[in-house]
């Protein structure tokens, strides 16, 4: 009965901690925004005429629908990351859409409406070449998938093969195309490169070759993008050498040669930079395509060709078009052309695709910011009008993978940011103070005290006083504005002239940094994007490093934050130095860096104007610092015996440190070799810089005092063995530190494996591997000690420490693989921490530390008792109310960011991946406010009725007090 | 609230430290998975949610294979699934969804393709508990994702120690001199006995009297220099 009180006793303290989220406060102070990444296929529901769906296949491998009013997603399914799961093509055909993911291995067709599968195959191995309906007497029945071997067939009611048959001399022969037109055969195109092209057709019903034509062509290269069949199985292809286009009918029973027109005598001009393009149309797949094919000139330059009987006649020429594309609706199909109007600009216009004439009443023009980038991307959706003409609605996708809805005439309906589903990194600013509270902390300022007498500061007071009293009536009068509106009206606007600072410091500046190179600022309340910035010069697959140099703590100064962008393949650095409020770019010149750079680090120290030094380390180890002026140098050369860095070479299992000299050269001091035959260093991981630690120890059951070491300069180093096998693969965790170089600790996990997850933060580790022997989930958790006694209590030195810290370790069962893992964060390290672990579900569970301590006891005693361990138990319990996103669940989860707030109680957490959530946490719950279920009715309703009840019994005691003199 | 955690957390105790061994069953055959090419499996199954149609959930879920390598699957409009290319091992198979709870599923693929499902055991992971395949997922209803705020009620206040502890002496105060007759001139005379014989020191003054005394004066007193205040204003005004 006693261990069941005392169990009790834990599992109370237990909900106590526990984060859990009341289910009023949803969406209270939580966002989601969801995202689906860059557009790779678009199509429009156009089954009628009412739809209002677009259906999105994207380079993120995902497929989702798109509500064509808003922009918002009405079903998105999420594939495996990675060549896996990568969409090879997407087609759509009435409510079925059909994919072909990680490169040709699945056929998968989806019910459009409602986002389920309807079915599924796997198709034999082989690289994906194309794909495409095949339609018989007006209905399309089957899909054909043309692979580098073979082609196969399938019904597209339930995906069984009906027929596969390999395909000829495929080693040498480049098999690109597939064609049907509706006629009962299926032909393939190929080509051998500078030599010939070959065409086989098939038989629909079982696959029989029918013919099989081989036609000489030394100038072909590749089918694609230079060749498109047209009109009745007509092949055109587009030879930029010879300035010609050649034909060739597909269908033809004999041997023939293709044959060749001259651009010149279509009249055309022609630019040097000639890369054909062909783009021709096929409404549908049981038909024939149109005679009609745009041929790309230049850059911004089209033409409307037109294939006749025997020759190509030239309908319009398209001087100043960016992008073009064809549109079907009913019988009609109207080319779709867009070209810029102005710098800001871009106007559509849409033409007969059988004349080239213009439409009346066509143009849509709508403004787009010229700083996002070109648009890359059309998708047209025409419709016929009650009055029978063709009205439209257009997707454009831009290079910052944004997507523009435009409607009629010129109106954008919605625009998503879609480069926000692939955040790299992120930083939380503070945000500015308003002008009122400046006004105070002006006031204060050591310069006016001195200019000022005394008379001058009290009116100084005075009047900033009544500044704050009118603020406050404002604020007051909002408020009862506000009350008096209804609830639905009152819009929480944020917008970048109402930004400031709350009284908590709840609110802060999101600054998001994706992978396209678009910058962010998210306002963090309500998720509203405030400013971007796209930088048009970022290499794909740079890695990026974002540093706040100067926080808004320095009014006047500007904040300041620092970008530093790395090129992949040189390893050359840009910065890109701005302002995190308002996303401008700063006019301080970031230093021309020549070299590769290594390593980064920001320094304490502070220049004139309250910028943190940014210290940049070359190949040649020579060290640049930014900002750079006189006395940052002078004061790097005072500090630059105390200034240490590391560097990592995981190719070659080094990991070295070295000093800051004074000339800005460095030297070597340390380095520590980790065999790479044996294991790989996979990740290296110091403490955060902004990281507060309240308690210098714990407080045992017995009184003493265990201290922590809290070693700021503790490095972790996570290895994985370069054997596989899973008997023999193991994980190491070494903790180095980072001055001396001295390993002060070593953990092996033999029989466990990557991926590693690890927090290390205060004086712990928290790390979590798979175990390969018993094939689940493990964490392990490194606690550090000094003991019962502290060294030297006042200051730390790496130099300085002769005794090696204490480790204890504990490991625990973790019920499920994990996608994310981090520690939450406070201002001041008072409130317990937690640590956040993203689940592959999309969930974000906060579990407390103290599950993951090492001093849990096997059997509780009196004194673990006092000190409220819990007893050891093998798994770690994941409990639904622990998830801080409640069925907001985070796709992909890639980072979690915490950031301490203003209230020692909070922290705000931001998770992203494909989506991003945001939230605030309270690990120790809100100690600090009161709760927002605070009952003010009870508290105000009580003490109004003691007031009353002792009036009442006061005017009692008097009457009968009265009344006993009468006596 | 806390029942309930007690509850589900003494579950999860409870296998820890009574894992209570079932045999390790010898891998026999279920089913074998259709082969697809080389030796790439495909597991199957089924995922139910009571009461509701599959149109309107499987959207927002996915199927989650996960081993030495993961994989994903979808679920088709009628509710069942199959994850395709999955080479032999040992994999937890577990539908996940934001609005639907399901338990998830060892599943052992030998080198050959047979195939058998058991329960999830990570503490004692050689335990076999047989499960039918192809699997039979069951939605054990909505995750609970909130706790519940404590509210303020009357029966939580009455029903309170301390409450209780002063509500029935005052019962008992107000109750009982009706139950007992005091018009008895008897009656009186010996409980006034009793109540000498209670209070040992007749001497000692009684507290309430000496509070309304205090009180009394006070209010005296007061009202007496307010009729002054009046006289001397008056006298002011002379």
């Amino acid at each position: 009965m006693a261990a069941m009180v005392n169990w009790l006793v834990f599992l109370f303290g237990l909900v106590c901690l526990s984060a859990a989220v009341f289910e009023d406060q949803a969406g209270k102070f939580d966002w989601r925004q969801q995202y689906v990444g860059k557009v790779q296929f678009a199509y429009f529901d156009s089954q009628t005429q009412a739809s209002k769906k677009l259906l999105v296949a994207t380079e993120q491998n995902v497929i989702a629908s798109l509500n064509s009013r808003n922009g918002d997603i009405i079903w998105r399914q999420v594939d495996k990351t990675g060549p896996e799961g990568h969409i090879d093509t997407f087609l759509v055909h009435g409510q079925d859409a059909i994919t072909v993911s990680g490169n040709g291995r699945l056929l998968r067709s989806w019910e459009t409406t409602i986002g389920g599968l309807n079915w599924e195959t796997v198709l034999d191995t082989g690289s994906f070449q194309s794909a495409g309906f095949v339609g018989v007497q007006d209905s399309v029945k089957y899909v054909a998938i043309l692979k580098k071997t073979a082609i196969s067939l399938h019904y597209l009611s339930n995906g069984h093969q009906k027929w596969v048959e390999s395909l000829l001399d495929s080693e040498t022969v480049q098999y690109e195309v597939v064609y049907s037109g509706g006629s009962g055969l299926v032909s393939v195109l190929g080509v051998v490169p500078h030599s010939h092209l070959t065409i086989t057709t098939y038989n629909l019903e079982d696959g029989k070759i029918m013919k099989q034509v081989s036609v000489e062509a030394l100038w072909l290269e590749s089918l694609k993008p230079g060749c498109a069949v047209v009109r009745d199985g007509v092949l055109v292809c587009a030879d930029p050498a010879s300035r010609s286009l050649y034909t060739l009918k597909l269908e033809e029973e004999h041997e023939q040669e293709m044959r060749q027109v001259l651009l010149q005598s279509l009249d055309v001009e022609l630019s040097d930079g000639f890369q054909p393009h062909v783009l021709a149309t096929q409404p549908s797949p049981a038909q024939h395509p149109n005679a009609e094919f745009f041929l790309q000139l230049g850059p911004d330059h089209h033409i409307l060709l037109q294939l006749g009987d025997d020759a190509i006649a030239p309908l319009r020429d398209f001087q100043q078009a960016l992008l073009v594309s064809f549109a079907t609706t009913g019988e009609k199909t109207v080319a779709v052309v867009m070209s810029p109007k102005n710098e800001t600009a871009y106007s559509i216009n849409l033409f007969s695709a059988d004349s080239g004439r213009r439409l009346l009443e066509t143009t849509t023009t709508f403004n787009h910011d010229p700083s996002g980038g070109k648009p890359e991307r059309l998708c047209v959706h025409a419709f016929l009008k009650k009055d029978d003409s063709v009205g439209y609605r257009v997707l454009v996708q831009t290079e910052d993978h944004a997507l523009i809805f435009v409607q009629q005439p010129g109106r954008v309906l919605w625009i998503r940011e879609e480069a926000l589903a692939e955040v790299v990194t992120m930083e939380m600013v503070d945000l500015p103070l308003t002008g009122t509270q400046a006004e105070l902390e002006g006031e204060f300022g050591k310069k006016a005290a001195i200019q000022d007498g005394l008379l001058g500061m009290v009116l100084k007071r005075l009047s900033s006083q009544l500044i704050v009293l009118q603020s406050w009536m404002a604020h007051l009068w909002k408020m009862f504005c506000d009350a008096r509106q209804p609830r639905s009206l009152v819009k929480n606007e944020v917008t970048i002239e109402t930004l400031a600072r709350d009284e908590f410091n709840l609110q802060k500046m999101m600054v998001m940094v994706t992978a396209s190179g678009k910058l962010f600022g998210i306002e963090s309340s309500f998720g509203t994007i405030l400013w971007k910035h796209f930088l048009q010069k970022v290499q794909p697959g740079s890695s990026f490093k974002l540093v706040v140099q100067r926080t808004t703590a320095h009014f006047p100064h500007p904040p300041q934050c620092t970008l530093i962008i790395k090129d992949k393949d040189t390893g050359l650095i840009t910065l890109h130095v701005f302002n995190p409020i308002f996303g401008k770019r700063s006019h301080i010149t970031p230093p021309s860096l020549g070299r590769p750079i290594l390593q980064s680090l920001l320094l304490p120290l502070m220049d004139q104007d309250y910028a943190k030094v940014l210290l940049l380390i070359d190949n040649e180890y020579k060290v640049t610092a930014f900002p750079s002026t006189k006395r940052v140098l002078q004061q790097l050369q005072e500090m630059a015996s105390s200034v240490f860095f590391y560097l990592v070479d995981s190719d070659q299992g080094k990991l070295s440190g070295f000093r800051l000299c004074r000339d800005l050269t460095t030297e070597l001091i340390w380095e520590v070799v980790i065999p790479t035959e044996v294991q790989r260093i996979v990740a290296v991981k110091g403490k955060r810089a902004n990281e507060h630690v309240h308690s210098q120890g714990r407080v045992m059951g017995d009184r003493s005092v265990l201290y922590k070491y809290l070693n700021p300069n503790l490095l972790a180093v996570v290895t994985e063995s370069s054997d596989l096998h899973p008997e023999r693969s193991f994980v190491g965790m070494y903790l180095i530190d980072g001055v001396t170089g001295r390993i002060i600790h070593e953990a092996v996990q033999r029989k466990a494996r990557g991926p590693v997850y690890f927090v290390h933060s205060e004086n712990w580790v928290v790390y979590q591997y798979w175990n390969t022997k018993s094939r689940r989930n493990e964490f392990s958790v490194l606690e550090l000690y000094e003991g019962t006694e502290q060294y030297n209590s006042t200051a730390f030195s790496s130099l300085d420490r002769p005794l090696t810290p204490q480790v204890l370790q504990q490991s625990y069962i973790f019920p499920s693989t994990i996608s994310q893992l981090e520690a939450t964060i406070t201002e001041k390290g008072i409130t317990s921490r937690h640590l956040l672990v993203g689940l592959p579900s999309g969930a974000i569970l906060s579990l407390p530390k103290m599950f993951l301590d090492p001093r849990r006891p096997e059997v509780p005693s009196e004194q673990s008792r006092e000190e409220n361990l819990i007893p050891y138990a093998p798994e770690i319990p994941i409990r639904s109310e622990w998830f801080i996103n409640y069925n907001q669940t985070v796709s992909r989860a890639k980072g979690i960011y915490t950031a301490p707030s203003g209230l020692e109680s909070t922290c705000l957490v931001v998770a992203y991946g494909l989506d991003i959530y945001q939230t605030r946490v309270y690990p120790s719950k809100q100690f600090d406010v009161l709760n927002d279920d605070y009952d003010y009715m009870l508290i105000s309703s009580v003490l109004f009725g003691l007031v009353f009840a002792t009036m009442i019994s006061k005017r009692l005691a008097q009457v009968k007090l009265l009344n006993r003199a009468w006596r | 609230m806390l029942p309930r955690s007690t509850t589900s957390l003494f579950c999860v105790l409870f296998q820890a430290l009574s894992a209570v061994s079932q045999g390790l069953g010898e891998f026999e055959t279920v089913s074998v998975g259709a082969p697809v090419n080389g030796d790439r499996f495909r597991i199957e199954g089924r995922a139910v949610v009571t009461d509701i149609k599959p149109h309107d959930w499987v959207c927002t879920a996915r199927v989650l294979v996960e081993g030495e390598e993961d994989h994903v699957g979808f679920l088709k409009t009628d509710g069942s699934f199959a994850v395709n290319d999955v080479p032999s091992g040992s994999y937890v198979v577990e539908i996940v969804s934001p609005a639907y709870k399901f338990e998830p599923v060892r599943v052992d693929i030998t080198s050959k393709g047979k195939m058998r499902a058991r329960m999830v055991n990570f503490i004692k992971t050689s335990e076999v508990v047989r499960l039918p395949y192809p699997l039979q997922m069951r939605s054990s209803g909505p995750p609970n994702y909130f706790i519940k705020r404590e509210t303020w009620g009357w029966t939580d206040f009455l029903m309170n120690p301390m409450v209780m502890m002063m509500v029935l002496p005052l019962l008992i105060i107000v109750l009982l001199p009706k139950v007992v007759n005091t018009s008895d001139p008897e009656m009186r005379r010996e409980m006034e006995q009793s109540m000498n014989m209670l209070n040992p020191n007749p001497e000692l003054p009684d507290v309430s009297e000496f509070m309304t005394k205090l009180f009394s004066t006070k209010g005296s007193g007061k009202s007496g220099s307010s009729i002054k205040a009046g006289k001397s204003g008056q006298l002011k005004r002379r």
